[in-house]
């Protein structure tokens, strides 16, 4: 017990060392350039460019922010950074090629989406153990709930979101969302899911206890990914050069922010207080203050930004 | 192989003879990107007032006629541009900015026989030099013409990329004259 209380303090301590002295940083996709940039989100500077091949997209961050994780979906394999050194630590091949990826809270496993192979892959990155399971055509995005037991995956081509229970590695359900869904968010409570119909210009608010869309929100032109902030839903949409703003707590509109050509990933800053979104078409990573919804800052990107997942972790 | 082979061919040659398909249609993880550039001797407003035009193309490919709807209104105007052999060519306006001198327009019809690439979408942008020079900047999203992993060598990625790029120097050089000839120079 008293244990416990004391790595919890250490733990608390830890996390406010990290807030308070050092910044997050973004670990940006470049699937033109084909390279992993890590920016440094304090001074919006590029620390380091990782040459990662095959098409970078997909991208996750361990929670201790010390190993990122991307895909290459052309080159059928997912790369392992040291995110310190930008060292490349293990590159693991995936038989289709790999999309969409989540870390477990542990770092242990990660879970994959196999965009030309139609599965769900999950990775023992200590033994490279495989599971997989049948999801159906063009597997795209995914989210994994904060107690790490269910994950939901969008298959695209069926415009249907599929419900995993990560330890027995089973579908548990499936929903009929918009067409071609792609990014799903899920919330730090774990109660609601957000997922992004690219062709239906439209978000679908799913009930994570009774598995049901709750609402459906009306967005710009081809919606990408969803970021949560500040209470509030973040859409980015790729033909609108802008993101959809909401109220997480009523749904109702809040505004629209322009942004740069093309924009795609998009993703909270550990405080909630900013979310990015990289703009594939201009090459870039803006800053948008979460409550102001003012562009804080603009930073250049290697060539064809994707940063498909939760690409911000906290600074070493 | 023999058998993976055999069907890769079998899908290629399905699409090739399948008619093109309907917007936005099966593609890859990968999307390709091609920018390009030039230089026209006009200014902003005289090379804008021909871009804008969206109902009346300046085109390489050899237009027999040309069909249009919408009123030039995004996500709403449509051209369908009849070529030769019965090809037609759809495409929706997707963006008109004035302020920032921008157009978007998306291909509806894929065809691969004509263009290696699926998904073609163009963002032409304009931005002046000095009162008498412009430069068109000319940005397409697109996918290589096979869907799926492990393309033939016809259709990967370098191929759609290669194709892509020449009909757009193509396409702006044929602008840039069209232009220069209508501001007599």
């Amino acid at each position: 017990m008293r244990k416990q209380t004391l790595s919890g303090v250490i733990f608390l301590g830890s996390l406010f060392f990290s807030n308070a002295l050092l910044a997050d940083e973004a670990f940006i996709t470049a699937q033109n350039g084909q390279s992993l940039d890590i920016i440094d989100l304090s001074s919006m500077k590029k620390r380091l460019s990782v040459p990662i091949e095959g098409k970078p997209a997909g991208v996750a961050v361990s929670k201790n922010g010390r190993r990122a994780f991307v895909t290459s979906p052309e080159g059928r394999f997912i790369t392992v950074v040291d995110t310190k050194t930008g060292y490349i630590e293990q590159r693991i091949p995936v038989k289709g090629g790999p999309l969409g990826v989540v870390v477990s809270n542990t770092g242990r496993r990660l879970y994959v989406t196999d965009f030309y192979d139609d599965m769900l892959v999950e990775i023992d990155l200590k033994t490279h153990k495989e599971r997989r399971l049948a999801i159906g055509p063009k597997p795209a995005g995914l989210a994994l709930t904060p107690d790490g037991k269910m994950l939901l995956v969008a298959a695209r081509d069926d415009n249907q979101i599929v419900f995993v229970d990560a330890h027995r590695f089973r579908q548990v359900d499936r929903l009929q969302v918009g067409r071609h869904p792609y990014g799903v968010t899920i919330d730090d409570d774990g109660r609601r899911a957000y997922v992004a119909n690219v062709e239906s210009d439209t978000v679908s608010v799913i009930d994570l206890v009774s598995r049901k869309a709750r609402a459906t929100l009306h967005v710009e032109s081809h919606p990408y990914g969803v970021a949560l902030a500040s209470e509030r839903i973040f859409v980015s949409n790729q033909h609108s050069e802008s993101l959809s703003v909401f109220n997480a707590k009523d749904l109702t509109p809040v505004a629209t922010v322009k942004v740069g050509d093309y924009p795609e990933g998009i993703c909270a800053s550990l405080d909630g207080a900013t979310v990015y979104v990289a703009n594939w078409f201009s090459n870039e990573l803006w800053a948008i203050d979460a409550l102001s919804l003012k562009v804080r800052a603009k930073t250049a990107t290697s060539d064809g930004p994707r940063a498909f997942g939760l690409f911000v972790g906290p600074a070493l | 192989m023999m058998c993976a082979k055999f069907f890769k061919k079998l899908v290629v040659a399905v699409m090739l003879l399948t008619p093109p398909c309907a917007a936005f249609a099966a593609h890859g993880a990968s999307p390709l990107k091609v920018v390009e550039e030039i230089r026209v001797d006009a200014p902003i407003e005289k090379v804008w007032a021909v871009v804008d035009d969206f109902a009346h193309p300046v085109s390489t490919y050899s237009v027999e006629r040309i069909e249009t709807s919408g009123n030039n209104v995004p996500d709403q105007a449509e051209r369908r541009l009849f070529l030769k052999d019965g090809v037609t060519i759809t495409e929706v306006l997707t963006k008109r900015d004035g302020e920032r001198f921008m157009i978007g327009v998306h291909r509806k019809t894929d065809n691969i026989q004509l263009l290696p690439a699926v998904n073609y979408t163009s963002l032409i942008t304009l931005r002046p030099v000095d009162q008498g020079h412009s430069v068109i900047e000319w940005k397409a999203r697109f996918y290589r013409g096979y869907p799926n992993n492990n393309p033939p060598p016809e259709l990967n990625d370098d191929v759609a990329v290669a194709a892509v790029k020449k009909l757009i120097i193509g396409e702006l050089a044929a602008l840039k004259n069209y232009i220069e000839k209508l501001a007599g120079r």
